[in-house]
């Protein structure tokens, strides 16, 4: 049984071990100390974007980072591998035990993280929603996103205008259950519907893979062969999109819109690749968030709600709006 | 005749034979590392609280790899666990939610609860069943059938909800499992400790775990030996699958949706877990307690780097380093007490 | 004579065929053994003694043939066949897990469980089996530097004693020894002859396939030559020669034996 022996040993001796240090601070679900705000001299924010290494959530940090500085406060990042709740939620849990005195997060999902995100409220950690949202809206103290419904809206005056109100359109999504890209799709199908000209193919969902976004864009395109313009609802799909659109060789025939301007969609949208870009204004996010976030934990007033405007880049007039561009770093 | 000898070699010292243990040695990195991030964040990481959410968080992978020790150590492997979970999570809450008023199962009962718990199972023993019998009878390599199952039976999770999430998951199951603690130990974490008690005395005490070791060891000499091999190759894969039910179960009570796009690397977390806790990839030897060491190090890792406060990209990259270190360590000692 | 037995011979094959693809290993092959004898099966390399072997303890099936147990046809379609009938084997390749420890090699598909509930629930009784083991070892003059360690980790010679231990424990009847002394040195040797002749004397036939003509002419009571694929020869020990043995194995003699 020298296994089993040794098993139990280990395992005695990790116990051991962990419950020496064992403060008295936090078990699951109830506060410390009755959940009272962070004392004044708890200068620490963190910033819990969606996934690593994105343009956009680049673009957040930076915005947020200038603001806390400037408002005297440190801003930390740590974002998980992939957009996941299995991966953020142990990140959520884990900066909860540092204590800073908010968090901006970006929930990547918006049933899962409810849990997670209300054992920080409950610990007396200021929450501030920073684009994506949970169902359950008692947890955050302000929630600081795109308006995409606007965005989707404006993708769809945009397409419009483009195919000269007729022909075919196709919507790419991400993952179901992102409130975002959901909210841009749901803009995009009203407006569209406005325009009795066009035939809307449905949206196809791309599990944010630009991988997966190509090849539903090729599939698409050979049910479709006289397809007029994909409106791919975030980064990851619209970079998808232009390379199935690429490879069919149909860059002249289909019109692109995509959402976010990263470098490379930029780029694209440089060459011709893309008709227009909706661009968000993360760093507009981030700055909101932390100042948000700070009202909160000085006992100031907060607006619950904040919206930031879209605005649509074209290959015309796309130098005057650099400013909107997506950073990879800052 | 030139005498008989005198009696057997007498068995070793209990401390000599804890030293040769190599799974006392890997207890020891974990422990290691554990000191090292207590004494850099002594006010955040050695707390209940961060121990909580370490064994809750780690839970379902735990039942995953306890069910991949008995695969890996037949000289299997199964690649479609993560996708199973996926499938058989979607059974359990579509069963639920069919079971409820308005097809809602937010309000669902004890009984509706227990319906999809049994769905889950199914659903997961059904893939199992499928994977042990294809390498079993089919002789298909192990590899390629869970490959294939891996899509299969992600496929059928997506096909039976259209890609989309099943939103309505009893509060009776996520208050209850999820959430649920008694006397501070989560119940999920109780759920993954007794299939981990269960399933090590199942390898290590048991005629079921002795034949487990020896079909890895040597199938051929199983098979001369009497031991049925084929059906007992069946048994273990589709304990596999059991298992990877209860985890999906497991997860929705947790995450309270099916979150179908978020396991497909949990086969290979659950194979690094094993091969770490010094299971080795060619059959025959391993232990419970090893995959439970090899799950909770890359935990620890992921946790302690967060509290730290280490630069987002240095974590993988210090995992891995981790990791190799840590199985290179192991092959050294295992090399030099074996071998003539 | 055949044997020293009287009534039914315990084991008959006659006329096996058995083709591995394109490789015919045997050609009618045919083979006696009567109860409490020590038959020697010879022949050179390709003759087909292993794949005999293996026919006979049900680990492999013969495509054509009959095979005959205390003069009844049957069919020994797996190595649990083989062993309900009395019938154990230590193969040329030794047929053991390395990474079992001895004791648990030796219990091999017959491990002991617990009395009562526990063991009905299937838990091993390993102090028991190991008490057992360290016995049969010491009876049969089996020497192991470490009975707890992974089979594996112990020299060629030590492993094979265990597998020839192994057979020898749990036959009843029959017990079929191919090539039992290959890895052993000269002391260990003779212990496995003494142990072939005692396990004879207690009445179970032993069959030894063996390329050590001295060793097959000091321990047996009759002599079956195989050569590709058929019995070409049978000799009583007492009236065989090495050169006559020989010239079976090559071809240049074919003796049936008084008949």
């Amino acid at each position: 049984m020298g296994r089993m022996r040794a098993g139990t040993l280990g395992v005695a001796a990790v116990l051991a071990v962990l419950a020496a240090g064992c403060g008295s601070t936090g078990t699951i679900g109830e506060g410390s100390g009755g959940g009272q705000a962070a004392p004044p001299e708890n200068k620490n924010l963190v910033l819990l974007p969606g996934v690593k290494a994105e343009p956009f959530y680049i673009s957040m940090q930076c915005g947020a980072q200038e603001e806390a500085a400037r408002l005297g406060y440190e801003l930390t990042t740590q974002a998980p591998d992939r957009f996941e709740a299995a991966l953020q939620t142990p990140i959520v849990t884990g900066v909860l035990a540092t204590r800073p005195a908010g968090v901006l997060i970006a929930p990547t999902d918006d049933v899962a993280l409810a849990n997670p995100m209300q054992q920080l409220k409950d610990a007396g950690i200021t929450v501030v929603e920073v684009d994506t949202r949970l169902q359950d809206e008692s947890i955050a103290v302000s929630t600081v996103s795109s308006n995409n419904e606007q965005g989707g809206v404006l993708a769809a005056q945009t397409v419009a205008g483009l195919i000269g109100g007729q022909g075919k359109v196709l919507v790419l999504n991400t993952k179901a259950g992102t409130s975002t890209t959901d909210a841009r799709a749901r803009g995009f199908e009203q407006e569209i519907a406005g325009h009795p000209g066009i035939t809307y193919l449905g949206q196809e969902y791309t599990e944010n893979e630009p991988a997966v976004a190509a090849q539903k864009v090729s599939a698409t395109l050979a049910a479709h062969p006289d397809l007029a313009a994909v409106f791919a609802t975030n980064l990851n799909t619209g970079e998808g999109a232009a390379t199935g659109i690429r490879n069919a060789g149909k860059t002249e025939q289909v019109r692109l819109v995509g959402f976010d301007a990263s470098p490379n969609q930029v780029e694209d949208l440089r060459a011709g690749q893309v008709s227009a870009l909706i661009a968000q204004d993360p760093a507009t996010i981030g700055r909101q968030g932390v100042q948000q976030a700070v009202a909160a934990i000085e006992g100031r007033p907060v607006e619950p709600e904040i919206q930031t405007d879209l605005i649509a880049i074209t290959q015309a007039d796309m130098e005057s709006k650099s400013q909107y561009f997506y950073r990879t770093e800052c | 005749m030139t005498g008989t000898e005198v009696g057997a070699p007498a068995q070793r010292p209990v401390l000599q034979r804890l030293a040769g243990a190599s799974t006392v040695w890997i207890a020891l990195v974990l422990v290691a590392l554990c000191v090292l991030f207590s004494v850099l964040r002594p006010d955040a990481f050695p707390t209940l609280f961060t121990l909580q959410t370490l064994l809750i968080e780690a839970s379902v992978l735990l039942v995953l790899a306890v069910g991949m020790t008995f695969v890996i150590i037949t000289a299997g492997i199964d690649l479609s666990v993560g996708s199973v979970l996926v499938f058989s999570g979607v059974i359990g809450a579509t069963l639920m939610e069919a079971l409820s008023a308005g097809g809602d199962a937010s309000d669902a009962g004890i009984g509706v609860v227990l319906l999809g718990l049994l769905g889950a199972l199914a659903g997961g023993g059904a893939w199992g069943l499928l994977n042990g019998l294809l390498v079993a009878r089919a002789r298909i390599p192990p590899l390629i059938v869970t490959l294939a199952s891996f899509g299969a039976a992600l496929g059928a999770a997506q096909l039976i909800t259209d890609g989309v999430d099943v939103r309505t998951v009893p509060q009776l199951l996520r208050d209850g499992l999820g959430f649920g603690q008694t006397a501070q130990v989560p119940h999920m974490v109780a759920l993954a400790a007794v299939v981990t008690l269960a399933g090590a005395w199942l390898l290590h005490t048991t005629r079921f775990g002795r034949r487990t070791f020896a079909v890895g060891s040597s199938a051929e000499a199983a098979r001369r030996a009497g031991i049925p091999v084929r059906a007992h190759l069946v048994r273990v894969y589709t304990g596999v699958g059991l298992l990877s039910g209860l985890a999906g179960f497991m997860s929705l009570a947790y995450f309270g949706t099916t979150t179908i796009s978020g396991h497909s690397t949990d086969n290979l977390n659950a194979i690094a877990a094993v091969v770490l806790g010094g299971t080795s990839l060619f059959g025959g030897v391993g232990s419970v307690f090893g995959t439970v060491i090899g799950v909770f190090i890359p935990a620890v890792l992921t946790k302690g780097f967060v509290i730290v406060g280490v630069q987002q990209f240095w974590q993988p990259v210090a995992i891995s380093a981790v990791l190799v270190a840590a199985v290179w360590f192991d092959q050294v000692r295992r090399r030099s007490r074996d071998r003539r | 004579m055949d044997g020293s037995g009287d009534g039914l011979p315990l084991l008959q094959a006659r006329e096996l065929h058995k083709s591995y693809g394109s490789v015919q290993a045997l050609r009618g092959a045919s083979f006696d053994l009567a109860a409490g004898e020590v038959v020697a099966l010879i022949g050179d390399n390709g003759a087909g003694k292993s794949t005999l072997v293996k026919c006979l303890s049900g680990v492999e099936r013969p495509d054509a043939g009959e095979i005959l147990v205390d003069g009844a046809p049957v069919v020994l379609d797996s190595p649990t066949a083989a062993r309900e009938r009395g019938i154990e084997t230590a193969y040329q390749d030794l047929a053991v897990a390395p990474d079992l420890d001895p004791a648990a090699n030796l219990f091999l598909g017959r491990e002991l469980r617990r009395p009562g509930l526990l063991g009905a629930l299937g838990m091993l009784d390993k102090a028991g089996m190991r008490r057992q083991a360290a016995e049969q070892f010491a009876r049969l003059g089996v020497t192991l530097q470490d009975l707890d360690v992974p089979i594996g980790a112990l020299s060629g010679g030590q492993r094979q004693s265990v597998a020839v231990a192994r057979s020898v424990v749990w036959a009843s009847r029959v017990v079929f020894l191919d090539e039992p002394t290959a890895a052993l040195g000269v002391v260990q040797r003779e212990r496995v002859l003494d142990v072939v002749r005692r396990v004879r004397d207690t009445g179970v036939a032993v069959v030894l396939i063996s390329h050590n003509m001295p060793e097959v002419l000091a321990v047996a009571d009759r002599i079956e030559v195989l050569r590709l694929g058929a019995r070409v020869a049978r000799f009583t020990a007492a009236d065989a020669t090495l050169e006559q043995l020989v010239a079976a194995m090559t071809g240049a003699l074919t003796h049936e034996g008084d008949r």
